[in-house]
């Protein structure tokens, strides 16, 4: 009889060791990216969009990369949500809700970054979302490609009219990694069960500055233009409408 | 005493299972050795320990032509072992579809001194480096999602991949890891000039000669013992016209970088002609010309070479007499590095 409750209590130690520290209760939400152009949704080779130029656009490619998560929550306090960064790529819909365990019941802004930090971009190849295989890597000259948008305009002056915004750039001077922070709406804060963010590709053109396809039909390295539409779309984020 | 037997059992249990896990792989550790008198290496190797069986691994992916587009292009085909791993007598290597490459394949030694690479330094890794001219569109032309479903679809690799790094995963850090492996051991150190350094031989007099004036006159650029300082100057090359190749800028961004390229290493320099970064000098006599008469003298170069370079022919000809002595005639011939299998050779095939 003793013998069997030695066993009962070293077994239910384990069990603490295993599980037990872990008590701390984690509420679960989703964040979902909602893509647009303006007021309309957005649909890959599909629909011409205009942007405030009133240069139009078929949109090919759409995709960026989001790490270092940060939660605000109950009075005030701070949670970094350790994950390796999401690709978020309009062509693949499951890429577009990342699933999140907040310490907080209460959410009162959600910060992260468009970006890879700049110890990902200097330490050899990396696995999972940052796999160069991922298409977002510049083999030639080291660095990530933080974020892609790429599609067909008339007004887009090279070859077959396909336009190519690639931005990067980890260096000191040409650091194209943007911290993003959306304060949610009072109604949405208590305990959500999925947030959604909307990305309008329209400020990719007109925000900070003015990106005209004409003009500059191509960035692909890191340097002054890249840093300008990078600032340009660090604003396209807001806490979106809830279903 | 009944829980302390518990205890017991449960640590007895935790243990034998741990260690059949850890027995169950165990690749055998490969020694990185440092020339004597050389600085410490830059490569990472704790996040990239050598093994015989990564090695192994990443030589025979060097010499794989399956990592190319069309079968025709491995590493090795233009960075072959009897040129130092450069391409021998080309001075553009032929890539996918009948290209050219846009640069001088640079021979291939003493990679873990460095820790950029290519002509304009731009990867900053050499786990990186392979990714480039795998996908280039004038080398390989490949895609190393492609790479990977032919690695993954041969038996061989799936085992190969085991025994370096323990399960059959076979991803783009992996690959990059075992060529790596392969590359890091590339190191030539065993020339007659590491030979008079080292105390066991001595140079001829036209040798010696060479020597002294190349402490005068190189060294504050092809820096002893990698004979590169690693650095990105402007010798003078005017722009080729077709290649419109700037060099550094096109990674920096700087104008001050304009037509910079790295300093090439010396070693074996008789064995990786043509020269240049783009291969425009097909012999070392003409490179000599080029320092003393060709030079294009502009904005960004080099301060050392403001008034060219002087040189006569009598010291053309004792520098070259020096510059073959760091042919390493060990390195070239090392089965080590030549292709998988070739350390075997049927007795009635001649070698030349």
């Amino acid at each position: 009889m003793k013998n069997k409750a030695y066993l009962l209590v070293t077994g239910c130690l384990l069990l603490v060791v295993l599980f037990g520290f872990d008590t701390k209760q984690q509420h679960k939400f989703t964040i979902h990216f909602n893509h647009k152009i303006g007021l309309k949704e957005l649909k890959l080779m599909d629909e011409k969009y205009i942007n405030d130029f009133g240069e139009g656009m078929i949109i090919a490619k759409f995709k960026y990369y989001i790490s270092n998560i940060v939660l605000t929550g109950d009075g005030g306090k701070t949670a970094a949500i350790a994950a390796s960064p999401w690709l978020i790529d309009e062509a693949d819909s499951s890429s577009k809700s990342i699933h999140i365990s907040s310490p907080f019941t209460n959410i009162t802004s959600i910060q992260f970054q468009v970006g890879i930090d700049s110890i990902k971009n200097v330490s050899g190849v990396q696995t999972g979302s940052l796999d160069p295989l991922k298409g977002m890597f510049w083999t030639w000259n080291t660095g990530y490609i933080f974020a892609k948008l790429e599609g067909y305009s008339d007004t887009a002056k090279v070859p077959g009219h396909y336009f190519t915004y690639d931005i990067g750039g980890f260096k000191k001077g040409e650091n194209a990694a943007r911290k993003i922070t959306l304060q949610l709406p009072v109604s949405r804060i208590a305990n959500p069960a999925s947030i959604n963010i909307d990305a309008d590709i329209s400020k990719w053109f007109l925000s900070k500055y003015e990106i005209l396809i004409s003009r500059t039909p191509i960035c692909h390295s890191p340097g002054a233009l890249a840093m300008q539409i990078a600032d340009n779309y660090s604003d396209m984020f807001s806490i979106g409408q809830f279903k | 005493m009944k829980l302390y037997r518990t205890i017991f059992f449960l640590l007895i249990f935790i243990i034998t299972g741990g260690s059949w896990v850890s027995i169950a792989f165990k690749p055998t550790p490969l020694k990185f050795e440092i020339p004597k008198g050389w600085p410490q290496p830059k490569y990472d190797f704790k996040n990239n320990p050598l093994t015989k069986e990564g090695f192994e691994l990443g030589r025979k992916l060097f010499y794989d032509g399956r990592l190319s587009r069309d079968g025709n292009f491995s590493c090795a085909a233009c960075h072959q072992q009897f040129g130092a791993f450069a391409t021998y007598d080309h001075n553009l290597s032929h890539g996918y579809n009948n290209s050219f490459t846009f640069r001088n394949a640079p021979g291939l030694a003493n990679l873990a001194w460095q820790k950029e690479y290519m002509w304009d330094g731009g990867i900053n890794h050499l786990d990186l480096q392979p990714l480039a001219p795998i996908t280039a569109p004038n080398e390989m032309g490949e895609t190393i999602e492609n790479v990977l479903n032919k690695l993954k679809a041969d038996a061989e690799y799936k085992k190969l991949f085991k025994s370096a790094f323990g399960d059959e995963l076979i991803n783009t850090q992996r690959l990059s890891k075992a060529l790596s492996q392969f590359l890091v051991m590339l190191v030539s150190s065993n020339s007659k000039y590491d030979k008079v350094m080292r105390g066991e031989t001595s140079f001829i007099l036209p040798e010696q000669l060479g020597y002294d004036i190349f402490k005068k006159k190189c060294t504050s650029c092809h820096t002893e013992p990698l004979f590169t300082d690693l650095s990105y100057r402007n010798t003078g090359l005017p722009i080729d016209d077709i290649l419109k190749d700037y060099g550094r800028m096109k990674i920096t961004g700087n104008k001050e970088d304009s037509l910079k390229f790295k300093v090439p290493s010396l070693r074996n320099v008789a064995m990786t002609f043509p020269y240049g970064h783009d291969g425009r000098f097909f012999s070392l006599r003409s490179v000599f010309e080029h320092y003393r008469k060709e030079m294009v003298v502009g904005p960004t170069t080099d301060s050392l070479l403001r008034n060219k370079m002087p040189l006569s022919n009598y010291e053309i000809g004792q520098l070259t007499a020096f510059l073959y002595t760091l042919t390493d005639t060990t390195f070239l011939k090392d089965k080590r590095f030549s292709p998988p299998g070739a350390e075997i050779v049927p007795s009635f095939i001649h070698l030349h």
